[in-house]
């Protein structure tokens, strides 16, 4: 009966070190520390330098920027990586929203099936990347005995090339990635539908409103910051993707494939050059930080609402 | 309402339509892996080929789990895997209490701060971890990989967990506090229990992450020895000559096997906590 006064009521609780956040956050603090925080300055650091893996001094300098915007590679690069996210988020959105809605519908109809198309959608999410990618690569076999020319063969279509065929690898890259990223799109649409109350709809059906009415009136408002939500989502892990990549293409042929994160990855640690990888690698974290502010503000905004 | 019923029915068949297309879609690559894991070598090389194979043998299996390290790898994930499912707890569970029990001057840039590095990618950390472990010699080192893994699951982790526990009445709390509990035990004797959901939701979505983990073990490791399978199967994909299509197969099946199932057993915890944080309810 410590904390309490003659009459038995708690006294006030004494702020102390030892009821604080502070004991409860350290180890969550320096793990931050040392993985995330210090890491990404010394990212930025070597950035500015000559760094390189097989020496031990380096000196400060602009020269990997510099070597970096005047290598007319790096544009190639920018042009694929930005290829690969805009087609990719297009269709994972679109995809995933679609789906979304078939399953709603068909939940409200009473269809068989619907938990068999939600799993089916579902399961790319619960796959490595670096094995899809192995994965499209059979389905991408050019030979007679590829399932995806026999099958293109039937309806006509012969001669096809897929990763080998510097037009066409992109976007076999950006079908694979379609199939592994509209999962996650899927689910965040799929529950948003079920956060709008069904009166809202309702009250569209009594004043007739048919269903595209419904859908651009109704429903896509109602789940716009959901929508927001994943397009933001969607970018970040596309343009961080590095592991389907290296396993379907490893950037070829050529530089076909080549995006943002493998570029930094080859130069670092095949080329050795720390300070240029470093600066390909400060290019992706800041397009990181702008996805993070947007996201910030999506948060904001549905906060507010 | 003759014309209402047959709407009804003209919507009804355009959607099953469109969910044959979809699980084609989506199904289609994992079933032809599926086929191929059980194809003997000259099946491979039929023109056209068979979508189902001759007939089903494991030998395929046996081969490439005998002779490709692949049990190696397994078990080096499952050893990560334990490791990091108990490390985030340790850190992010008292973490979590302090975010959604206090209120503290700096809450909002550590929460923020927080989800920031879920969107930083790992290739950008991975960077100067491997120059530092190289000179502390701790590249091709299990637990300062098993670190790196926990550092990663740290952020989203934190953040749904965050989500549950803030669901929980305060009077709980109040109530412990003035039946004589610690902090400590407010946390472990009453919290833990009513967020387990939450945690076994967590645990899932951690198990699924680590799993598919490439980045930072391509980059630290080079050991064979202790490649997880996400990493090794590109390496045996690498060594092109010396593993057949059949076999790799084999590989990928077994790869993916372990989070699927996961995944298809629980996967209404999953949905909850991939939604958890970015819809309202």
């Amino acid at each position: 009966m410590r904390n309490t006064d003659v009459s038995g009521k708690p006294l006030p609780r004494k702020v102390s070190c030892s009821h604080g956040p502070i004991p409860w956050l350290l180890p969550l603090l320096v793990v931050l520390v040392l993985a995330f925080i210090y890491p990404t300055i010394e990212v930025i650091r070597y950035s500015f330098t000559d760094a390189n893996l097989a020496k031990k001094t380096y000196t400060y300098t602009l020269k990997s920027y510099r070597t970096i915007f005047s290598n007319p590679s790096t544009y190639i690069i920018l042009r694929n990586t930005f290829s690969f996210v805009f087609f990719s988020v297009v269709f994972q959105t679109l995809l995933g929203f679609l789906i979304a809605l078939a399953v709603d519908k068909g939940e409200q109809m009473h269809l068989h099936g619907t938990v068999l198309v939600r799993v089916v959608t579902l399961l790319s999410w619960a796959i490595p990347g670096s094995i899809i990618g192995v994965v499209w690569t059979f389905l991408y076999n050019e030979t007679g005995s590829g399932i995806l020319v026999a099958l293109l063969a039937k309806v006509g279509i012969t001669k096809v090339t897929f990763l080998t065929n510097p037009k066409h690898a992109l976007a076999c890259a950006i079908v694979a990635n379609i199939w592994r990223g509209t999962a996650q799109s899927m689910i965040l649409t799929y529950a948003g539908l079920k956060t709008i109350p069904s009166d809202q709809i309702e009250a569209g059906n009594i004043d007739g409103a048919n269903s595209w009415q419904r859908l651009i009136h109704i429903i896509v408002p109602a789940i716009m910051t959901v929508i927001g939500t994943n397009i933001i989502l969607n970018t970040i892990n596309t343009f961080n993707t590095f592991d389907m990549i290296v396993s379907l293409t490893g950037g070829g042929p050529g530089r076909a494939t080549e995006v943002l994160a493998l570029t930094s990855y080859n130069t670092i640690f095949s080329s050795r050059m720390l300070g240029r990888g470093s600066a390909y690698a400060v290019i992706l974290l800041f397009i990181n930080s702008l996805m993070a502010i947007g996201y910030f503000a999506v948060l904001k905004h549905r906060e507010k609402s | 309402m003759a014309s209402r019923t047959r709407q009804k029915r003209i919507t009804a068949a355009g959607l099953y339509l469109f969910y044959a297309v979809i699980i084609l879609f989506f199904l289609f690559p994992l079933l032809w892996v599926l086929s191929l894991s059980f194809k003997t070598m000259p099946e491979l090389f039929y023109v056209p080929p068979k979508i189902l194979p001759e007939h089903f043998s494991f030998e395929n299996y046996e081969q490439v789990l005998w002779r490709n390290n692949i049990l190696r790898y397994l078990s080096n994930s499952f050893k990560l895997e334990v490791v990091t499912i108990v490390g985030t707890l340790l850190i992010i569970i008292p973490a979590t209490f302090a975010l959604s029990r206090f209120r503290f001057k700096g809450q909002h840039s550590i929460q923020f701060g927080i989800l920031t590095f879920q969107m930083i990618s790992p290739l950008v950390i991975a960077i100067p971890l491997y120059r530092y472990f190289s000179k502390m010699h701790l590249l091709n080192n299990f637990w300062a990989l098993a670190f790196v893994y926990i550092a990663l699951n740290i952020p989203f982790s934190c953040w749904s967990l965050k989500g549950y526990m803030d669901t929980i009445p305060l009077s709980i709390d109040e109530a412990g506090t003035i039946d004589g509990c610690t902090k400590m035990q407010v946390l472990v004797k009453l919290l833990l229990p009513l967020i387990g959901p939450g945690i076994v939701s967590v645990i899932i979505l951690i198990f699924v992450r680590a799993w598919s983990q490439f980045i930072i073990p391509y980059i630290l490791l080079s050991d064979q020895k202790l490649f997880p399978i996400s990493v090794g199967l590109v390496n045996l994909q690498s060594t092109g000559e010396t593993i057949s299509t059949h076999f790799l197969a084999a590989g990928c099946v077994i790869g993916i096997l372990p989070t699927l199932l996961v995944f298809i057993v629980l996967q209404r915890f999953i949905v909850s906590a991939l939604t958890a944080g970015a819809v309202k309810e």
